[in-house]
């Protein structure tokens, strides 16, 4: 039993930072229909920057800071410079977002290197508390409540304020927001921005969570992330929690009893939603699929 | 009708001078690495042209098409290792090659060609990410990401003539896929690609023809792979890789998509491009993230120049024709556009 607890609370920080880095994702889908294939680079970007900053000034909150920042520059130069041209044209942005994501990737090791590197949590945040045999590892429990937080954050902001309100009737139908007299293209920035900051952070959290980080650590999960967004449908937050909480938890318990299909078996779950439920698990109404 | 034929005429004079040019490099030259470089080029123009039946063609963008390239590099090595070093075997795997794809891209293809181009184009990269970590784990089979070398025929042992091996079977896929694009089913495609709803309003199965697609493009990606392990006598994971498809990505992308010419001299750019760049390594370390220049130039076309160095002479071409002509009537038949249009 309490092994069974053990396992599941690491699934669900995995699934936690999942959350973070997929939410990102999931809503720049829902809203504007751009499938960002380089967010895995903007993920490990934000790692990279996040634990340089730390290891430099031996700040923990300041790397957190660096990493958000980084993202959402990074989503800023992505969406204003490369992606806003071509918004009407979904091969072209595929296309192009995988090419930003390998130049991400390879931009990582011309500043850093290629040997990955490694990532310890701060002190106040080694060790664990235990009852029994249950096992509390702290880190683990700061990227839960993290996690729960940003949810809870994007919740309010999208349920009970004027931006959020605008956000959503974006996602259900841009061109009538923008005859109303709202910036639409204001809004898909800045949702942008966040959606790449919140990547930035996941990526952040992801190094001493993991314990190194590398270059190629951004496509690596970026497929986690696809499986993620395809499981709880694309523009939907709870979805996106539900999925990747699911995806967390199978592979924190598939990684102790059969390692090697850990990724095979998310890749099943994924597989059976698209057949049976194409749309996701939570579709999100104006998202065309 | 008339510009047209001398276009043609033009086209063909060009083919023979540069099949002559090709044709005499064994004689120029005795050096290996030119005779190997050439090949590797050959093989990799194949592998394009299978690209780009998808991506130009049918306007399907597949981010796993090194998966049925790998295969058929690691059926080829596997079968040489474990079998007798002679023709029946390469034969064997030759034909293992075209039935695996095959059957892969049926199973795959059915099942994800029906989803919007987002989720296929995620689909397709989850996929071939998922083959290469199942062929990094199944050490016993593929050696993982060390890799394992095997003996190849002697047949083939000889530079030269794997040289022309590769130069006819580049010749040879050519003369097909440019057969196979003028048939119904080809026509087909590219009213896919054109205008997907259209056509399938029409009463054209769709899936079925994108299935089809995307089993031809498999099958010579496969045979592509085959001789990639040949020339290369080692296969690693590597030929599995994300990487791999943003090479043959770059070369279809730059040398212009819905030609089969295209990634022909996307193949030979990108090629001479990454060998140039390695050699330059030495002078400053920039030059070993040669894939960092790739990228950008790769950006830059897709945003400024999408239908490559092949359609933007079309382009050009076709605006000097219709302002000849502009008392006649335009004969010009719709640009082709790779464009899915929503």
């Amino acid at each position: 039993m309490d092994l069974w607890i053990n396992l599941i609370l690491n699934g669900l920080s995995t699934g936690f930072l999942l959350f973070l880095l997929a939410v990102g994702l999931s809503f720049i889908f829902g809203l504007m229909h751009v499938l960002n294939f380089a967010h895995g680079g903007i993920f490990a970007w934000g790692a990279y920057m996040g634990i340089w900053t730390y290891s430099k000034t031996g700040s923990f909150g300041l790397g957190v800071l660096a990493a958000i920042v980084i993202g959402a520059v990074l989503g800023w130069l992505l969406e204003r410079w490369l992606i806003r041209p071509i918004y009407s044209n979904h091969m072209q942005q595929i296309l192009l977002t995988l090419g930003v994501m390998i130049v991400l990737g390879e931009l990582i090791k011309v500043f850093w290197g290629p040997n990955q590197l490694s990532a310890q949590p701060p002190s106040f945040l080694q060790g664990s508390w235990s009852w029994g045999d249950v096992v509390v590892i702290k880190y683990r429990l700061l990227i839960i409540l993290t996690g729960i937080l940003v949810f809870t954050c994007a919740q309010i902001i999208l349920k009970h304020t004027k931006v959020g309100l605008i956000v959503r009737a974006g996602v259900e139908n841009p061109e009538m927001v923008q005859a109303l007299g709202i910036q639409i293209r204001r809004v898909f920035t800045i949702v942008f921005m966040v959606g790449a900051g919140l990547a930035g952070l996941a990526g952040v959290l992801m190094g001493p969570y993991s314990g190194v980080i590398y270059a190629e650590m951004g496509m690596e999960y970026a497929i986690f992330a696809f499986i993620v967004v395809v499981i709880g449908g694309m523009g939907s937050i709870p979805g996106t929690l539900v999925a990747a909480l699911l995806v967390g938890v199978t592979s924190g318990l598939m990684s102790y009893f059969v390692p090697d299909l850990a990724l095979a078996v998310n890749m099943m779950i994924m597989f059976l939603v698209l057949i049976v439920k194409p749309e996701g698990l939570f579709q999100v109404k104006g998202v065309s699929q | 009708m008339s510009l047209l034929r001398v276009k043609n005429k033009y086209a063909l004079l060009a083919t023979i001078l540069i099949l002559a040019v090709l044709g005499s490099i064994p004689y120029m030259t005795d050096s290996r690495s030119t005779l190997i470089f050439f090949s590797q080029i050959f093989i990799f123009a194949v592998f394009a042209m299978s690209y780009d039946l998808l991506l130009g063609y049918t306007g399907i963008i597949s981010f796993g098409h090194a998966m049925f390239f790998g295969l058929g590099a690691y059926i080829t090595g596997i079968c040489l290792r474990e079998g007798e070093r002679d023709l029946v075997t390469v034969g064997l795997a030759v034909l293992l090659v075209i039935g695996i794809c095959t059957v892969i891209s049926i199973i795959v293809g059915s099942m994800t060609l029906r989803l919007q181009s987002h989720y296929f184009a995620m689909l397709t990269l989850a996929i071939a990410g998922l083959v290469q970590v199942g062929a990094e784990k199944w050490r016993s089979l593929t050696h993982g990401n060390d890799g394992f070398t095997f003996r190849i025929p002697l047949e083939f042992m000889d530079r030269e003539t794997f040289f022309w091996l590769s130069l006819s079977f580049l010749v040879l896929t050519y003369i097909l896929l440019q057969k196979f694009i003028q048939t119904p089913v080809g026509k087909v495609l590219q009213a896919v690609r054109d205008n997907e709803k259209r056509a399938s309003a029409l009463g054209y199965q769709v899936l079925f023809y994108k299935v089809v697609a995307s089993v031809l493009a498999g099958v010579f990606a496969g045979l592509a792979g085959v001789l990639y392990a040949l020339q290369l006598r080692f296969v690693s994971t590597s030929v599995l890789g994300v990487d791999l498809t943003m090479n043959v990505l770059l070369m279809t992308i730059i040398g212009g998509v819905g030609t089969l010419i295209g990634p022909i001299i996307g193949a030979f750019l990108v090629e001479s491009a990454h060998d140039g760049l390695s050699n330059l390594s030495e002078i400053h370390w920039i030059f070993e993230r040669w894939l960092i220049l790739f990228g950008l130039v790769y950006i830059l076309v897709v945003l400024f120049f999408p239908k490559g160095i092949i359609g933007t002479i079309q382009q050009m071409r076709m605006k000097r024709i219709s302002k000849a002509a502009q008392s006649k009537p335009p004969i010009q038949k719709e640009q082709a556009s790779w464009n899915t249009q929503i």
